[in-house]
């Protein structure tokens, strides 16, 4: 069991994702950062899917009621087990009683933390990611406990090398072309790939750009959309959907982050500049 | 019979998924269309399949990229579109959805009668007499998208979206209505509000309805809606079968 001391800004238990209910409206959610919620988990040895907690800007400080084997991966949020520095991406052995201290990120956004056999929270339509509506808790408070898995004692032997699952910290952002991109005016398809954008307001359904681009094209009808779908508002706002985003929606869908660069992207904090490059591998 | 599908295009959507456009007039008969190839997606295709996502002209295919590729998957789907493979067969239902139209749910009732020159009985008359369609569903989970209205319903959003819709709520935007399934922020005109439960996820199928589906409000008292609401979580809604 794992109790939180201090909750920190925001803190969310995710896995790979809730699959088969999009239909009927029901985002897949999942950790925005798969890359380094799947490292917590294969250092672990455990399922690359497992439930880990997503930790964002301003870590919690958390109590570990039983011995335990965890990992740290994503954002540097400067961990400490009791007074000590630990290291990210490693197994770290924790003993009952012991205190994890998160302080605030840096080199990026979101941390993850992966325990030995996954975190054991309530599966809701096949996930136990948290979502509104959907899970009881949208994100941790103060004195809420976390079960985990008990019955495991040590980390399975890792011979993997885990520099194929690195994550990309630069500001190139790959994109494929979007079903409405060739409605774009030439000026604005080359403004695209021509210049220099700025992280605005975000969270886990979007991250909004701050540099605007023009829009003539007419709104859709409303259809499908996939996290990593860029949508271009009527006013010529940019809108990167996240993990959150919603199923449908009606805006013209210009670009589509690959999967890779949607994990980049999650770790980017507001007024971080990004570039876009196009995809050519579909 | 087999359903000729015509003027459909497919597009590598990112390394998952593949979107089928239909470039045809958006109808009831293309939504059929749409979900009997979803369906026939679903029995062929489970293998390799996570998830469709359909919409009134569109549908997104998201698949396991392990075990096929992008290119096979495209070639299958073509393939299968033409194909006179049947889909198996399962009932419509016409579903019975109790709402009051009572003013004090209905908030833009009175605007709505102003705006479109026509009495708030009649609106109700109107919406409660008219046999609608699930479309599709979408921007929260358990949203219905139902149309078409009659024209005399037809409205615009509201310019500014109320925060707080109740659960329930009953909603036109356009020539569409809508049931929020939970409380949410939203910019529909409401009309009136139902006392059941729409989404529910600790039940198999979450929501009650699926697209393709019917659906008809049946207009209730104030006293009805407080009755059926003290035992909304057992209520089962009712339904004909077509």
């Amino acid at each position: 069991m794992i109790k939180v001391l201090k909750e920190g800004l925001f803190s969310t238990i995710q896995d790979s994702g809730r699959f088969g209910y999009k239909n009927i409206g029901v985002p897949v959610s999942g950790a925005m950062d798969q890359t380094s919620a799947k490292l917590a988990n294969l250092i672990l040895g455990n399922d690359e899917s497992a439930a880990v907690l997503e930790m964002t800007l301003l870590g919690p400080t958390l109590e570990f009621l039983n011995d335990t084997y965890i990992s740290i991966t994503g954002a540097d949020m400067n961990p400490m087990v009791n007074k000590k520095k630990v290291l990210l991406n490693e197994t770290l052995l924790i003993k009952k009683g012991d205190i994890l201290y998160l302080a605030n990120s840096s080199n990026g956004m979101r941390t993850y933390l992966g325990i030995r056999g996954g975190l054991n929270s309530e599966k809701i339509l096949g996930s136990k990611s948290f979502y509104k509506g959907i899970t009881k808790k949208e994100k941790l408070i103060k004195n809420d406990q976390i079960e985990f898995d008990l019955s495991i004692s040590s980390p399975k032997k890792i011979n993997q090398n885990f520099n194929d699952i690195k994550i990309n910290r630069n500001s190139k952002i790959k994109v494929f072309k979007g079903p409405e991109f060739g409605c774009l005016d030439p000026i604005s398809q080359d403004m695209i790939f021509n210049n220099e954008f700025t992280i605005g307001v975000n969270n886990r359904m979007a991250y909004n750009l701050v540099e605007i681009i023009e829009n003539k094209i007419p709104s859709i009808v409303s259809s499908p959309l996939m996290p990593g779908t860029i949508q271009l508002t009527p006013s010529g706002r940019v809108i990167i959907l996240c993990r959150d985003c919603q199923t449908t929606g009606g805006y013209p869908r210009i670009l589509q982050l690959d999967k890779k660069s949607l994990d980049c992207l999650s770790q980017k904090v507001t007024g971080e500049k990004i570039n876009f490059y196009l995809n050519k591998s579909l | 019979m087999p359903v000729k599908r015509n003027n459909i295009f497919f597009k590598v959507f990112n390394e998952e998924s593949i979107l089928i456009h239909w470039n045809d007039q958006v109808n009831l008969k293309l939504i059929d269309t749409i979900i009997s190839y979803q369906k026939l997606i679903e029995q062929e295709l489970s293998e390799v399949l996570i998830e469709c996502v359909q919409s009134i002209n569109s549908m997104m295919v998201i698949y396991d990229p392990n075990k096929i590729n992008s290119e096979d998957l495209v070639k299958t789907l073509q393939k299968l579109n033409s194909s006179d493979v049947k889909v198996a067969k399962s009932e419509k239902k016409i579903w019975k959805i109790p709402v009051c139209y009572d003013l004090s749910f209905g908030i833009d009732l009175e605007d709505m009668s102003t705006l479109n020159s026509i009495s708030v009985d009649e609106i109700i008359k109107i919406h409660s007499s008219t046999t609608y369609s699930v479309l599709s569903m979408g921007f929260l989970p358990g949203f219905l998208y139902l149309g078409v209205n009659d024209k005399k319903l037809y409205c615009e959003r509201k310019d500014k979206p109320e925060l707080n819709i109740k659960s329930g709520s009953i909603g036109i935007a356009r020539d569409q209505t809508g049931i929020y399934p939970q409380d949410s922020p939203g910019g529909w005109k409401i009309i009136g509000r139902s006392p059941i439960s729409f989404f529910n996820v600790n039940n198999k199928s979450p929501c009650f309805s699926k697209p393709g589906d019917k659906i008809k409000f049946q207009s209730i008292s104030f006293l009805e809606f407080n009755k059926i609401e003290k035992r909304k979580n057992s209520y089962k809604i009712k339904y004909e079968v077509v």
